[in-house]
């Protein structure tokens, strides 16, 4: 017996490894999976709660345009600019992804990450978004476009309150409805009678702080409303006061207030007591099954509890000190990002495809059916059309976002700006200030405050063209949507 | 003595080969040693070495790993490095994760290998593979399930901490500074205690049966062969086994990661965390930028260490091998 392959055995060998290559391949590809288009374009994104939408706009994407196929990965959100970075830097970067929210777009563009779309972006597929929809230093970069804005300005934060806890704790109006909190001190009020009434069994507070980030959320949430326009934002220049310039966490006084709110809720055990553990995601379920009656949060909590058929929730925004209208907002620039294409695709016109399905009002419109957010169309945010009252509710609080102040359209230089990270930032002071790591709160606040303005500071000696006036707009009142003019 | 003179002697009278045949017989036994020793060299080379002497280069620039460094700012991170409080925070806790999770897991293992060293014990090789079995788990695992049991059971295990009069309040223990490092160092423990095991049962089997069979027949207690006859004949292995454990603690990363990410606020994090969340930005979601050139200097300044201390802990060694007289390095 001969142990020698034969010429055809191998050829038959290497035929059946190639085709049983080919089927894994196909089998690998989700969205692609069966798929007989002439072109697959690969698709990055972090949206993991909002993946039905994704999932459902490829769908009708590959219907339309049956010679393009999209294939999907969606990556962890926490490590997505990491791995974008590792993916350009070994040439393996999705022909289309969600812009990573670090490095700056500045920086992606000077680094010829993304490709301009002026070659499809004409004016007349510009005139369908809003006015000032595309800003230099947002969204273009000398002149070019290279992604566009999706949704609308939308508060990103809101109090949830769960209407069994709240019922149980007997906080309702005299019609049987919810009695929501609007004050801090009607928060303060409701976690008492949550407390009490249920004997230390459910905790009036919870949230999921293992990635370090939800904490802060409570912390901008509650200065928002009394007045504080940076609230707790980390990374690049969000978080900043632009009336003055600067961060604020030391001088202004709302910080340590809401801090020593915080604090003062904490001593008397009204958070859930693995809050600093868990994650946001396990936050939730325990929310969803009433572990504890109030939680800050995004519209991104509502589409997983409307999966888990969990409804009974209503919520409220910038809760004040006192009663009255929110002395401050959430802030966006004018214009956005959201996808832009890879500068290296070999496909770019089925990516632009891709591109513009995403960006079209239609998609739009069943981004925000499906509870998703606000759509950038304003047609599409019509709360008499959302029938989903929590939704509805937060489509009716769309006014509690405005547009604020862009030191980019002032002075376009500004977006060669720099910023390195500063450690500890909000987040780590928190968790400090929070665990009894830190004392002094003011004085966390205060080297926050001045390690913040340093960076700042040697970030535009780097900077041509750019001083520290740059990012002053002493005109600026927080109620209101404010206009940039260019070169003022 | 007289024996191996006698040998030379011999050796010394016979005809010796001609040195060109000498060298070339040298040559191809030493040729076949560097061929087995080729693929770990070349490994060595482009996984250690390379990352070493490139990372250096990077420790001179403020870079965030994207495009090429350009921005030199000389000596400026390792200043930066050394009076960065959060540094040597993490190196404390590196220090104390090793402190704890060496000895105990040493002493555990060795009491464990010799109980089931004994040839009397029934399923000796099932208990060893369970005790095997965390250390081919993988630490992200293990750490995703214990902060899972943790944070879903941490009511319940409180609820029965608390009737038993063994804590007065709730704890969250991974998110209490006071309890989270003690967590990790229980985990760790628990771990990679299965390679200690295994190092220890291998060295107890090294020993000779006559020499246990003689101290018996002399009277001695089991107390006695273990202090004078099991503990001299592993203390050449012990030494390594310690060694070992020590350098493997020290790298301590994927289980600090997964449970805590160093927090809260940096109560866990450890030297290998602190130069990854400045690597990639931040211990958390958030898009703080990278510093790679940052990192790379703590890398630096904490292999420096790590010789300094390795230097140490073999001088140490020595001086006590050579104060029992047993020479080597043990």
């Amino acid at each position: 017996m001969s142990s020698r392959i034969s010429r055809r055995t191998l050829l038959r060998g290497a035929a059946g490894l190639a085709g049983a290559g080919a089927l894994a391949g196909c089998s690998s590809d989700g969205n692609a999976q069966g798929s007989k288009a002439a072109t697959t374009i690969t698709y990055w994104d972090w949206y993991a709660s909002q993946a039905g939408w994704v999932d459902n706009e490829i769908k009708l994407f590959q219907e339309a345009h049956p010679g393009i196929a999209v294939k999907k990965t969606t990556q962890v959100s926490d490590k997505y600019a990491d791995l974008v970075s590792l993916a350009y830097r070994s040439n393996n970067a999705p022909d289309i992804l969600m812009v990573p929210k670090s490095p700056q777009l500045s920086q992606q563009i000077s680094q010829s990450w993304l490709l301009p779309l002026d070659k499809w972006a004409t004016d007349s597929w510009q005139g369908r978004f809003p006015e000032n929809s595309f800003v230099e230093g947002v969204d273009v970069f000398s002149g070019k476009v290279y992604t566009a804005p999706f949704a609308a300005p939308a508060p990103s934060l809101q109090l949830y309150v769960h209407h069994g806890v709240f019922k149980d704790a007997g906080l309702t109006n005299p019609d049987g409805s919810v009695k929501l909190p609007k004050t801090w001190d009607d928060v303060t009020s409701a976690a008492e009678a949550i407390a009490s009434k249920s004997g230390g069994k459910v905790a009036p507070f919870g949230f999921g702080n293992s990635t370090n980030t939800t904490l802060a959320w409570w912390l901008d949430l509650f200065v928002r409303g009394a007045g504080t326009p940076g609230g707790a934002a980390v990374g690049g220049i969000d978080g900043m006061d632009y009336r003055v310039g600067k961060w604020t966490f030391g001088s202004d006084r709302n910080y340590l207030d809401v801090i020593n709110l915080l604090l003062e809720w904490k001593n008397k055990n009204w958070f859930y007591p693995n809050s600093m553990s868990i994650s946001d995601e396990q936050a939730r379920a325990f929310f969803e099954r009433g572990r504890f009656g109030m939680t800050v949060g995004g519209v991104w909590n509502q589409p997983e509890w409307t999966k888990h058929k969990f409804t009974d929730y209503s919520l409220v925004t910038l809760p004040t000190p006192t009663a009255g209208d929110p002395k401050a907002l959430f802030y966006g620039p004018p214009g956005g990002k959201f996808v832009a294409v890879n500068a290296k695709t070999p496909h770019a016109d089925e990516a632009w495809a891709w591109f513009d399905w995403l960006y079209s009002p239609d998609a739009g419109k069943r981004w925000v059916e499906q509870g998703q957010g606000l759509s950038v169309y304003a047609k599409n945010n019509d709360p008499k059309s959302v029938t989903f009252a929590p939704f509805a509710q937060y489509v009716a609080m769309s006014g509690a976002a405005v547009v604020g102040p862009q030191p980019t359209i002032r002075n376009p230089k500004v977006s060669a700006v720099q910023l390195p990270g500063v450690k500890p930032d909000i987040n780590d002071v928190l968790a400090g200030v929070y665990t009894g790591q830190l004392k002094d709160p003011q004085a966390a606040l205060n080297e926050l405050t001045d390690k913040m303005n340093q960076a700042l500071a040697d970030a535009i000696k780097k900077a041509p063209g750019v001083s520290a006036k740059d990012f002053t707009f002493a005109d600026w009142d927080l109620t209101k949507p404010y206009t940039t003019k260019p070169g003022a | 003595m007289v024996m191996t003179a006698t040998v030379r002697e011999d050796v010394t009278r016979a005809e010796p080969p001609r040195s060109a045949e000498r060298r070339r017989a040298r040559r191809r036994t030493y040729l076949w040693s560097y061929v087995y020793l080729a693929p770990m060299m070349v490994l060595l080379l482009v996984f250690v070495v390379y990352p070493i002497v490139a990372s250096l280069g990077y420790t001179f620039y403020k870079w965030d790993g994207i495009g090429d460094p350009s921005d030199f700012v000389g000596l400026d991170n390792f200043r930066q490095i050394v009076h960065d409080s959060i540094f040597w925070r993490s190196l404390g806790h590196t220090f104390v994760y090793a402190a704890f999770v060496v000895p105990v897991q040493l002493v555990l293992a060795l009491a464990l290998a010799l109980v089931l060293n004994n040839k009397k014990l029934r399923f000796a090789s099932f208990y060893r593979t369970l005790f095997f079995l965390p250390v081919v788990t993988s630490a992200a695992v293990i750490g995703v399930v214990i902060q899972l049991l943790v944070s879903n059971f941490g009511d319940s295990i409180n609820d029965l901490l608390m009737k038993l009069h063994l804590i007065d309040r709730h704890i969250d223990w991974l998110g209490d500074p006071h309890f989270a490092l003690g967590i990790i160092i229980l985990v760790g423990i628990w771990h990679t205690f299965g390679y200690n095991l295994v190092y220890f049962l291998a060295g107890l089997q090294t020993i000779p049966e006559e020499l246990y069979e003689a101290a018996r027949l002399d009277g001695a207690g089991r107390f006695a062969t273990f202090r004078y006859i099991t503990i001299p004949m592993l203390r050449a292995v012990g030494v390594v086994i310690v060694i070992l454990a020590v350098i493997g603690t020290f790298q301590i990363f994927d289980l600090v990661q997964v449970l805590t990410s160093g927090g809260p606020f940096f109560a866990t994090e450890v030297v290998n965390t602190y130069i990854y969340h400045l690597a990639f930005g931040g211990s958390n979601a958030n898009a703080v930028q990278p510093d790679i050139g940052l990192a790379s200097a703590a890398s630096f300044v904490y292999g420096v260490l790590l010789i300094a201390f390795s230097v140490v802990q073999v001088v140490v060694l020595r001086s006590l091998a050579k104060r029992r007289g047993t020479g080597g390095i043990a």
